[in-house]
């Protein structure tokens, strides 16, 4: 009998030896994730979901990734996504109760810390209220919701209640966002004095969204909820019953960049817009506004333009443009850059202090050295433009990059920030009265293009 | 009758003279200081600097292509010193004709390390160069200012 390579380590132990690596190795991802007692302890906090859509299950898988949350219960009014939310989380090792009111949820799970809103925007007040008057915090998706009279009840609902809320205007709390308003803006100064922003969100046409024929709700459930059909349930976005059109669904988290970055509200709005390409929507399918906001230095005029038949002209960002430079932000690292103008002083002393970082590649970066090239050397005193332009033309503007990017889920500071707000660590980075005043300035807009005109905001608009 | 520049040998002779010093300069320059620049880091001429320029030179042709690292390694470790020795050969006219053959050669050799990584432009300069080290040789025998010139047959 020939001698095994391994004494004493035979076959049967290699089968199992191998079975167990196997399964560590396709449990990994799993494992990765944090688990729902992970350390354990007294801030483990139980939440519970309202919402298994799209954006529910967004929320769910950046939630997931997040220590010390449990959670007990979803509720969403369709079994497709009930049951899909619900077998998520169990499969990441929680146990959730899953109901199809949420009424009956709110009043059946004892314990509860916080509750996450990710249903339709007609239906985020009621939930919301309900959720804080059962003791609970709140966490809603934005926009805060389709009338400003439903965002009022939910800023009063919180302060009544003494409970925390907060909208899902996430950019507040992305560490780049953070960044560019705190130190490059508000310590450095970089764009010295701000005149102008604009912002967009140009989309590339979409279908409708189907379903499974076999997974249709009846007609007595839709209209027990308030939807009129399963299409309308299924695209509530388009239609003027449940939601806010393009320029609340997408527009509002860029607007509310407006808000926080100039850290004032708008004066006035002028708006167009129409539907003019989805016949079968009610919003409008193109909107461009422009609002002015009253800042200390001066009137800053920016533009807002959501187009949901291209994704042409740069994709979605915001753009703040001041005397000395200018921020290009996007959620998208691809889309962010920082330019200085000529007559700025030199920013090589914020390079120094990490501020900003001179660009390794894309725009303003040099050429790419192939692998079997030398770097090349730049002569002292050689020019660093190399193009020519026309006399009228200024000087070409010098890119910069951000050294600070965001290496989790795109929600899943913003959801920390709310857990930590509950353990008391810190403070809300979008409380509601805040995202109140975001659901004003971005409802306007919609009364701007029927009106034809310019209108104008009162300071008590933004407030309860 | 007036006489043509042309049929005068003497003009003949200066023209073909001027022009192959023309190429001569400029290659030689040319190729001195390409051997230079391959001793050159962030501004300081070192050999340390030149041994770092060159390993990154073939392990990146070796990268990008079928040529093994001890091929690569050997000839960019002897490029610069020969691009040196070279361009000084054809500067100051010494066996121009033996010269200009063997520098040719070298920018042949190192258009070819550019075909293995299908570097196109670069291919296209060094195409350039090695018609203008043929057409000097063609001129060769016109070679004046020379501290050791070829014999002319």
């Amino acid at each position: 009998m020939p001698t095994p390579p391994f004494p004493g380590f035979t076959r049967r132990d290699f089968l199992t030896t191998g079975a167990k690596l196997g399964a560590a190795f396709l449990a990994a991802p799993y494992i990765l994730r944090a688990s729902p007692t992970e350390g354990g302890g007294d801030d483990t906090l139980n939440v519970a979901l309202i919402g298994c859509g799209e954006q529910g299950r967004v929320l769910l898988n950046a939630a997931l990734k997040i220590p010390h949350i449990r959670f007990r219960a979803v509720c969403d009014i369709w079994p497709y996504n009930r049951t899909y939310g619900e077998r998520l989380l169990k499969k990441f090792g929680h146990d959730p109760k899953p109901y199809e009111d949420y009424r009956e949820l709110l009043a059946s799970t004892p314990g509860l810390d916080a509750v996450i809103v990710a249903t339709p925007d007609f239906m985020h007040s009621e939930h919301t209220c309900a959720a804080l008057k059962a003791g609970h915090h709140v966490y809603c998706e934005k926009l805060m919701s389709n009338t400003v009279e439903g965002a009022r009840a939910m800023v009063r609902t919180a302060r009544e209640t003494g409970k925390l809320l907060q909208i899902g205007h996430q950019r507040r709390s992305n560490p780049r966002y953070i960044h560019a308003r705190d130190h490059l803006i508000r310590e450095a100064h970089l764009l010295g004095r701000i005149t102008n922003a604009s912002g967009q969100w140009n989309r590339a046409v979409t279908e409708d969204l189907g379903f499974p024929a076999n997974q249709a709700l009846s007609e007595a459930t839709l209209h027990k909820y308030g939807y009129e059909n399963m299409h309308e349930f299924r695209n509530w976005r388009w239609f003027k019953r449940y939601a806010g059109g393009v320029i609340s669904d997408l527009g509002a988290h860029q607007i509310d960049v407006f808000n926080w970055m100039l850290g004032v509200n708008p004066t006035t709005v002028l708006a167009g817009g129409g539907r003019d390409y989805y016949t079968n929507h009610d919003w409008y399918d193109n909107v461009i506004a422009i609002y002015e906001y009253p800042t200390e230095a001066q009137i800053v005029r920016c533009t807002y333009q959501v187009l949901t038949t291209t994704s042409a002209g740069g994709g979605y960002h915001e753009y703040f443009m001041g005397d000395e430079g200018a921020l290009k932000m996007s959620e998208n690292p691809k889309y962010t850059k920082l330019y200085r103008e000529a007559r700025a002083p030199e920013w090589d002393q914020w390079v120094d202090k990490g501020f900003i970082a001179k660009p390794g590649s894309g725009e303003g970066a040099p050429p790419p050295v192939k692998p079997w090239e030398k770097p090349r050397a730049r002569l002292p005193g050689a020019s660093k433009s190399t193009s020519v332009v026309d006399v009228r033309e200024t000087a070409e503007l010098s890119a910069w990059d951000i050294p600070v990017t965001l290496d989790k889920a795109i929600h899943q500071p913003h959801l920390e920030n709310f857990f930590d707000s509950i353990r008391g660590k810190t403070t809300l980075n979008c409380p509601g009265e805040s995202a109140l005043a975001t659901a004003a300035t971005v409802l306007r807009v919609n009364e701007a293009v029927a009106a034809k005109k310019q209108l104008t905001f009162a300071p008590e608009d933004f407030t309860v | 009758m007036s006489e043509s520049s042309s049929s005068n040998p003497a003009a003949c002779r200066f023209e073909f003279t001027a022009a192959f010093l023309l190429l001569r300069l400029f290659l030689g320059l040319r190729t001195f200081l390409a051997g230079l620049e391959k001793f050159e880091a962030g501004g300081r001429y070192t050999f340390a600097n030149y041994y770092a320029n060159m390993d990154r030179m073939a392990s990146g042709i070796t990268g990008a292509s079928f040529l093994p690292l001890w091929a690569t390694k050997n000839f960019a470790h002897s490029l610069g010193y020969l691009l040196l020795l070279f361009g000084a050969l054809i500067l100051l006219g010494i066996k121009s004709r033996v010269s200009l053959t063997l520098t040719g050669l070298l920018y042949v050799g190192l258009a070819f390390g550019l075909m293995a990584v299908q570097e196109s432009d670069g291919i296209a300069w060094l195409g350039v160069y090695v018609g203008m080290f043929a057409g000097a040789l063609v001129l060769v025998r016109h070679d004046r200012f020379a501290l050791w010139r070829d014999r002319i047959s």
